[in-house]
């Protein structure tokens, strides 16, 4: 129902102004600067035309159909502009300002007028209080903050639906620095008539979308997420970030365990039932997010680690192998055959047991002659492999090895470092291989990789 | 902790323990052998050792109040205590029942949340689940595969595997789940329950005492 929001082919912003110090700016310059081949209709009775445009009155005044509508106003404005919207027939109406529910009180009297204006009729309603909207494929940037303060996110495969606005600009903004693009970024704020279950569902149909990451503090409607999210998670996998505590911790103060019953455990088990991974803090929510996006689900737990630095092999080790730490997976014990293969060819004070050390001496086509062995081996079901471009036989030549062996076997790439890592990691993001550049942080995208593969499994989805 | 359940949400009200425990056993779950009676009767067909507890919808803390004897070993033990009770509680109705055996102890329970609505829980028994907060939950209605993960989340689904001499049979738990769930799910108006604690060994699963607080509309 909502997937026009794809594919958006008119926008107006109600609000535009020529003034940088208004959003009414801010939000023209991203929808002009980000490469939106719609039409565009800045709406502001002072102005005849702003930024080259020609300026309307209100949207009745513009002829045409308007597929989505940004109204930078006030509260009290806001809902004024919104009538006109509705009687337009605007598909989708994006309400920037706050000073609605999150007031109380007569905030919430205003974000009523919002649902009884809409009621009945076909425009849906983003907001109030929301950032805005990115969607990279179709160059759709509605977002407020100018682009002098943050980069925006380019074309991937992640969905971003988000419940805070400013958690979102600032995530979206940190993922850049390795080149990581998202599919689609919705900011609900309010959430007074679109709310997370009905993107998850919207995402799930989309063609760009291969995993969805969600922010949340609290659920608008119990039982519509539930049955929303568990039957998209057997089909995209969704990552929750979930915070805050509702009424429910007091209400489930209500039953024999009450303290005990805190809603974050309620919202636990609804996530584990659905099989729902779930986040901690913005930086597993995106990791997290890419893992399911880019790899590959484990089909059981032995994993095989190859590395040129044997210590990170050993951390490696211990975090992915705890059960108080990490997520108690096992190491691959290889067979005589796959030993005796791997011994021809690394040097002869290398390590061929798990974790395979290649050491400082490790050269990329050992590198690849070991993937070919582990990646065909019944033994193992994931790999974690370290890129490590500091010693000097190993370059970017590494990329494609690695790209053509995690196409086979789930993979998960740790890059340790800065000068050149980070040139690693943007090429790993080039091949859709989920790369992260920390230890504990590549464990833990196979912890998620392994999670979700066991929930498919349990489910019988092949 | 009772006093947390007396607080129930909105309009509800509390059925007593031994209409829990038949309602319990109508739908296939064990409970303790057990009569409600106002006084002793001369002949008893229960199996010592016994249990003798006061019968009331109103008061949820039975131990605290001195309500509950444990261990009553023979008649004339059963004749005293139930004596005594009397004197203390003239107009309670009394509640005899069989001791459950030796087994692993788990909490099973029911909570109505605001937001996602029926949710059962499942935590490991006794002292575990106010230490360590060792319970976990999943919305009504639940499958196999939802029961299956509810015991292995918590501490006392090793015992499955056998652990210290213990060793119960999981399958036997994850049917009282369902089975709960079921009720839940057919009754619909189930505010909470409280099934504490639930003694799991390798026969049997059986709910030793049991609070269910309705909704009343």
């Amino acid at each position: 129902m909502l997937n026009f929001l794809f594919n958006v082919k008119s926008v107006a912003v109600i609000g535009a102004s020529q003034d940088p110090m208004k959003i009414g700016h801010a939000i023209m310059e991203n929808v002009l600067g980000t490469g939106f081949s719609g039409k565009i209709y800045p709406i502001n009775p002072a102005n005849k035309e702003i930024m080259g445009l020609r300026c309307y009155m209100n949207v009745t005044e513009v002829k045409d159909s308007i597929d989505l509508v940004v109204i930078a106003l006030p509260a009290s404005r806001s809902v004024e502009a919104l009538s006109q919207c509705v009687e337009a027939k605007v598909k989708c109406v994006i309400i920037v300002a706050g000073g609605f529910s999150e007031l109380g009180g007569e905030g919430r009297a205003l974000q009523d007028q919002i649902n009884e204006m809409i009621k009945g009729t076909q425009t849906r309603v983003i907001g109030p209080n929301t950032v805005g909207v990115l969607f990279p494929y179709s160059n759709l940037n509605t977002a407020l903050t100018p682009k002098e303060r943050i980069y925006y996110p380019g074309r991937g495969e992640i969905a971003f639906i988000s419940q805070s606005g400013a958690l979102g600009l600032l995530t979206m903004d940190s993922i850049t620095e390795y080149d990581l693009g998202i599919s689609g970024f919705v900011n609900i704020g309010n959430r007074t008539d679109i709310d997370e279950s009905d993107l998850l569902q919207a995402f799930s149909e989309d063609i760009h979308t291969k995993s969805i990451a969600v922010y949340l503090e609290s659920v608008s409607d119990g039982n519509k997420f539930y049955e929303i999210v568990k039957r998209v998670n057997l089909k995209k996998p969704v990552v929750v970030l979930k915070t805050g505590r509702s009424e429910a911790s007091s209400r489930a103060a209500s039953f024999h365990t009450g303290a005990l019953a805190s809603d974050d455990r309620v919202i636990d088990g609804i996530l584990k039932q659905a099989g729902v991974q779930r986040a901690l803090d913005e930086v597993d929510l995106i990791d997290y997010g890419k893992a399911l996006a880019y790899g590959k689900p484990l089909k059981g737990k032995r994993i095989a680690i190859i590395t040129t630095a044997g210590g990170a092999g050993v951390v490696t080790t211990d975090l992915l192998t705890s059960n108080e730490y990490g997520p108690a997976l096992d190491l691959t014990k290889f067979n005589d055959t796959e030993t005796a293969e791997m011994k021809k060819a690394v040097l002869p004070f290398a390590s061929v047991a798990n974790p395979i050390d290649l050491t400082a001496d490790g050269n990329v086509d050992t590198y690849e002659i070991i993937l070919d062995v582990i990646s065909k081996s019944g033994n193992v079901d994931g790999i974690i492999a370290y890129a490590l471009p500091q010693t000097p036989k190993i370059d970017l030549g590494i990329v494609d090895v690695l790209s053509k062996y995690a196409r086979n076997k789930p993979m998960v790439v740790g890059v340790i470092g800065n000068r050149l890592a980070k040139d690693v990691l943007r090429e790993l993001e080039k091949k859709r291989i989920p790369a992260y550049p920390s230890i504990s942080r590549s464990v833990k995208a196979m912890k998620v990789l392994y999670n979700y593969g066991h929930f498919l499994n349990r489910r019988g989805v092949p | 902790m009772s006093n947390n359940f007396s607080k129930g949400s909105g309009n509800s009200s509390i059925i007593t323990e031994y209409e829990a425990k038949c309602m319990l056993k109508s739908k296939g779950i064990t409970v303790p052998e057990g009569i409600l009676v106002k006084d002793l009767p001369a002949k008893l067909s229960l199996k010592f050792p016994l249990v003798l507890k006061i019968s009331s919808s109103t008061i949820l803390h039975k131990s605290d109040a001195g309500g509950v004897r444990l261990g009553i070993r023979d008649m004339e033990e059963l004749r005293q205590e139930f004596s005594d009770m009397k004197l203390k509680f003239p107009y309670s109705d009394f509640l005899i029942e069989s001791m459950v055996g030796k087994g692993a102890e788990f909490i099973v329970g029911v909570v109505t949340d605001p937001v996602f609505g029926h949710m059962i829980m499942l935590g490991s028994g006794g002292i575990y689940t106010e230490l360590y907060g060792d319970v976990t939950f999943r919305k009504i209605p639940i499958d196999a595969i939802d029961a299956e993960d509810m015991i292995s989340d918590i501490k006392s689904g090793a015992f499955c595997e056998g652990f210290r001499g213990m060793q119960i049979d999981c399958k036997i738990l994850a049917d009282l789940l369902i089975r709960i769930s079921d009720i839940v799910l057919g009754l619909g108006k189930i505010d909470t329950m409280d099934l504490n604690p639930v003694i799991v060994d390798r026969e049997k699963a059986t709910v030793v005492d049991a609070k269910i607080r309705l909704t009343v509309t």
